[in-house]
Parts: structure tokens; C-alpha cells; sequence
């Protein structure tokens, strides 16, 4: 599974890696997300916690290119 | 619980008639934020509007739109070139009262003050303050417990999150926040639209002059000395003093108003519901996920306003240039295209897409904070008051507008 993430539409909210902290990761900086711009994969067995991640985003700036 | 089901709402017309009938006023044509029976009917009228009501319109004072549905208000949240903040996030903003920075400013302003903002409520950074809200929480419940009873408002919720803000963040005094609470409060909430400006003019004032002092004092390091050292604007000019002291009017706008409805409602919601608080003192790592549908069932910002940059259509309705829209971020997160039965409170949703913290590049700057202090009075509170209910005859009171707010709920044990 891979995922993208949309880096003008991260501002913050910081809810996909409370959802799965061993896909997403945040800049200790701002808590945007560190991958934002970038297609990342999903390791594998995180796939559920990943589109609860993805699910719980506000601004829907997870979006998954391959399944 | 006593809320409106959503057959009920989806049986009835949005025709003028039966909107007169049903809320003694047409909500589509002829809304109203402050009307009292908004207050009193709030779930029912938010839920009916994220039912059936994607565009309303107001004829209040300039008037004004509210968007109601999530993708609506998600897309117009995200688009600031058409919906643009620099006009202001209040409906018929009263006269001379100065703009908020970085709230209410557009991009490439806004960026600039947000990039060197963020780093002060970073998820790391407020992790670093748990301990002692933690800690204030307690202190807060020793005063009271073995009273056997509190006002919550006043003695706890009032208290909590402006504690976390002052100590921690912005360095104020503490013995100072009952004036700023009321000022916010009442520039808000007052009838008189000359009584909110008088009130938020006394909120400016003291800001002022508290950033003035700490314009005279060694840096510290802290988020008043990044608001002092300013930042460069794409024109070349720096940022001038009244941007700086509007920023610290912002944060304590935001800081200290808002929370205490999302903890005053969950309180409430646990004191009125024995099974779901046995639930969370069971399973404290419940918690985390059930502030948030506390903070998506209970939202102290109902909407937030822009100013259309050109005529633009949403859900079929035509939008004209220049014309005020809400984004009604309550309706958002009750939106029934995106959750099932999203009028009640059901603490094992997951991955919950609420609006409650806004969306797009205004995403509230102390949500990582708001979070915390949530979270923290829920463990606490249910640790050392595990038994307790609504005192006979102090059932919540609220007030409404663009915000809603608790104001009174008098607990006992």
C-alpha cells in the first residue's frame, strides 16, 4: 500500500499519526506532517491504522495511490 | 438523551411555512446566530441544518451565508483566494475594531506568522506542558471535592485552559484572566454590538501594554518574543506593532474562550450518562478518542466567516463578490454524508473527521494544547470523582452565537 500526502493541504491537525504512528510521522518543528509532498509506503499490517489515519484527517490530504 | 432523531428531521419541508412552523423562523432564507431560540434548540436546528440545509442565508445587520456541509465547508475553508479571511471571521464585525492577525489575514501574511507561531504549540512543545495541567487540574479539584459539590464552570472549566495558556505559553498572570475571560465573553456574546467593541477594546489595551512591558524585559525565548521580533511581510515591510498586540488578542481569544464548552459538555454528558463514564474509568485508554467526539458533538466555534473574493457558486446557491460566508464547522461535523447517526454521541467512533478545529491553512493554532487539557481533566476529573451528577436545578446554561458557550453547571457528589 502507498500513500500520498497532499503538502498544501497538511496544516496540522496531526490526527494521522495518532491513528498510526508507525506510518505517519510529524516534524518535531510544527507537527505537520514530515512526509507531506511525498508518496510514502505503508508497512506492511499497518494498513488498517493507516486508513484510519487517513479516515480521521480533516482536510483530506491522505490519499492512497496504490491498495 | 433528549435530541432531535433524524427521520423526524428528514420528514419535514424546508419550505418557508414549515420552517416557521417548526422553528418560529424560515433558517434558510432568514437565519439568525444570535437568535435565543438558536441557543435553546441548538442540536436540533444543527442537526436539521446538516440534514437538509446546505446554503442558508441571514438578513442580519449586512447579512450573511453559512455553509453546512463538510465538503462545502472543507473546500471553501481550503480556498482562501475565494474565500478570503482578511475581511474578518465575524458577522457584521462591529466598526474600527483592528483585524486579527494571522486569523484574519490571507496568504502570503498569514504563512509568514504562522510558520514562526506553530513551533510554540507544537504537539513535542504542549506534550511538555501535560504534567502540569495535569497538576492544575488537581489543584483545581482540591478547592472544591470535599464540598461535595462546584459550580464547573467558574471553579474548573473557566479556570483550566487559561491556566495552561498563560503559565505555559504565554506568560501572564494568572490573577489577570477572570478580566480577560469576561472581556472575551462579553465582546462576543453582548447584545449591543457597541458593548463587544467596548469590550474588546479593554482586551486590546491590556494586551498592549503587557507586550509593551515585555518589550522592555531580557528575551526569554518564548512565543511573546517571536511575536516582538516580528516578521518580514513579501513587500519588504516589517510587521508593525498593531499586528503584533492583535496576534496576542487572537491567542487569548482562542486560548481561553473556547475549550471550556468541549470540557463543560463532557462533564455534563458523563454526569447525565453513568454507563458511558464507567466505560471511560474502566478504560482509560478510551479517552483520547472519545475527546473527540466530545470536541466534534460540542463545538465552541459554530462558524467562522470569509468574504467571497468573486461570485462563486456552492450547493446551487450564487454567492456575489464582497458577500460574507460562514463556515458553519458545527454542521460539518454532523454531516450525515460522511457518518452514520452523526446526532449522537458514540464514544467508539474512529478516525472521527471533524471540523470542530477548523480546517485549511487556519487550522487553530492551539488545537495540540485544547487537546491536552481535554484529555488531562477527563483522566483526572474521573480519578478522583469517579460518582457525580448534575445538581438537582443546575442543568447547563449556554449562550450562542458564531460561538456557543457554557456558563453555568453546578455538579454534585
Amino acid at each position: 500500500m502507498k500513500v500520498h500526502i497532499d503538502e498544501e493541504k497538511c496544516t496540522g491537525h496531526g490526527r494521522c499519526a495518532k491513528y498510526a504512528p508507525n506510518v505517519f510521522r510529524l516534524n518535531d518543528e510544527d507537527g505537520y506532517n514530515a512526509d507531506a509532498g511525498k508518496t510514502i509506503d505503508v508497512p506492511a499490517g499497518e494498513e488498517a491504522n493507516a486508513k484510519l489515519g487517513i479516515k480521521s484527517c480533516p482536510e483530506r490530504a491522505i490519499s492512497v495511490v496504490e491498495a | 438523551m433528549n435530541r432531535s432523531s433524524p427521520a423526524e428531521s428528514l420528514d419535514k419541508e424546508t419550505t418557508p411555512e414549515a420552517l416557521i412552523e417548526r422553528f418560529g423562523r424560515d433558517l434558510v432564507n432568514d437565519f439568525d446566530l444570535d437568535d435565543p431560540a438558536f441557543n435553546d434548540r441548538f442540536d436540533e436546528t444543527l442537526n436539521f441544518m446538516a440534514h437538509k440545509c446546505p446554503v442558508v442565508h441571514s438578513k442580519v445587520g449586512k447579512g450573511y451565508y453559512m455553509i453546512n456541509t463538510q465538503d462545502d465547508v472543507r473546500a471553501a475553508a481550503q480556498d482562501w483566494q475565494t474565500f478570503s479571511s482578511a475581511k474578518g471571521y465575524m458577522p457584521n464585525r462591529p466598526d474600527g475594531l483592528p483585524y486579527l492577525m494571522p486569523e484574519e489575514s490571507d496568504p502570503p501574511i498569514h504563512t509568514r506568522w504562522r510558520r514562526v507561531l506553530n513551533p510554540h504549540l507544537s504537539p513535542k512543545v504542549c506534550a511538555g506542558y501535560e504534567q502540569v495541567v495535569r497538576d492544575d487540574a488537581n489543584a483545581l479539584i482540591d478547592k472544591f471535592i470535599d464540598r461535595g459539590e462546584c459550580e464547573f464552570i467558574s471553579e474548573f472549566g473557566a479556570l483550566l485552559p487559561g491556566w495552561a495558556f498563560f503559565k505555559n505559553v504565554l506568560g501572564l498572570p494568572i490573577d489577570d484572566l477572570a478580566m480577560l475571560v469576561n472581556g472575551v465573553e462579553e465582546g462576543t456574546f453582548a447584545l449591543d454590538l457597541d458593548e463587544r467593541a467596548r469590550n474588546f477594546g479593554e482586551v486590546f489595551e491590556y494586551l498592549d501594554k503587557h507586550l509593551q512591558w515585555r518589550s522592555t524585559q531580557p528575551s526569554r525565548g518564548d512565543l511573546i518574543d517571536t511575536i516582538l521580533a516580528g516578521v518580514t511581510y513579501d513587500d519588504g515591510t516589517e510587521s508593525p506593532w498593531e499586528h503584533k498586540v492583535s496576534i496576542l488578542v487572537d491567542l487569548t481569544f482562542g486560548g481561553i474562550a473556547t475549550t471550556t464548552f468541549v470540557m463543560g459538555s463532557a462533564i455534563h454528558h458523563l454526569a447525565t450518562n453513568p454507563d458511558q463514564r464507567q466505560l471511560l474509568i474502566d478504560n482509560p485508554e478510551l479517552v483520547e478518542n472519545a475527546i473527540e467526539e466530545y470536541a466534534r458533538f460540542f463545538p465552541p466555534v459554530v462558524a467562522l466567516g470569509r468574504t467571497a473574493t468573486t461570485d462563486v457558486e456552492v450547493a446551487g446557491t450564487t454567492i456575489k463578490e464582497g458577500e460574507f460566508v460562514m463556515l458553519t464547522y458545527a454542521c460539518a461535523s454532523r454531516d450525515p454524508r460522511h457518518m452514520d447517526e452523526p446526532e449522537k454521541i458514540d464514544l467508539s467512533r474512529e478516525g472521527i473527521p471533524h471540523s470542530t478545529f477548523g480546517v485549511g491553512p487556519h487550522r487553530c493554532i492551539g488545537s495540540n494544547l485544547a487537546r491536552i487539557e481535554l484529555i488531562a481533566t477527563l483522566e483526572e476529573w474521573l480519578k478522583r470523582i469517579p460518582e457525580y451528577r448534575v445538581k438537582p436545578g443546575g442543568e447547563p446554561t449556554y449562550v450562542t452565537g458564531f460561538l456557543r458557550s457554557m456558563r453555568t453547571l453546578q455538579l454534585e457528589w
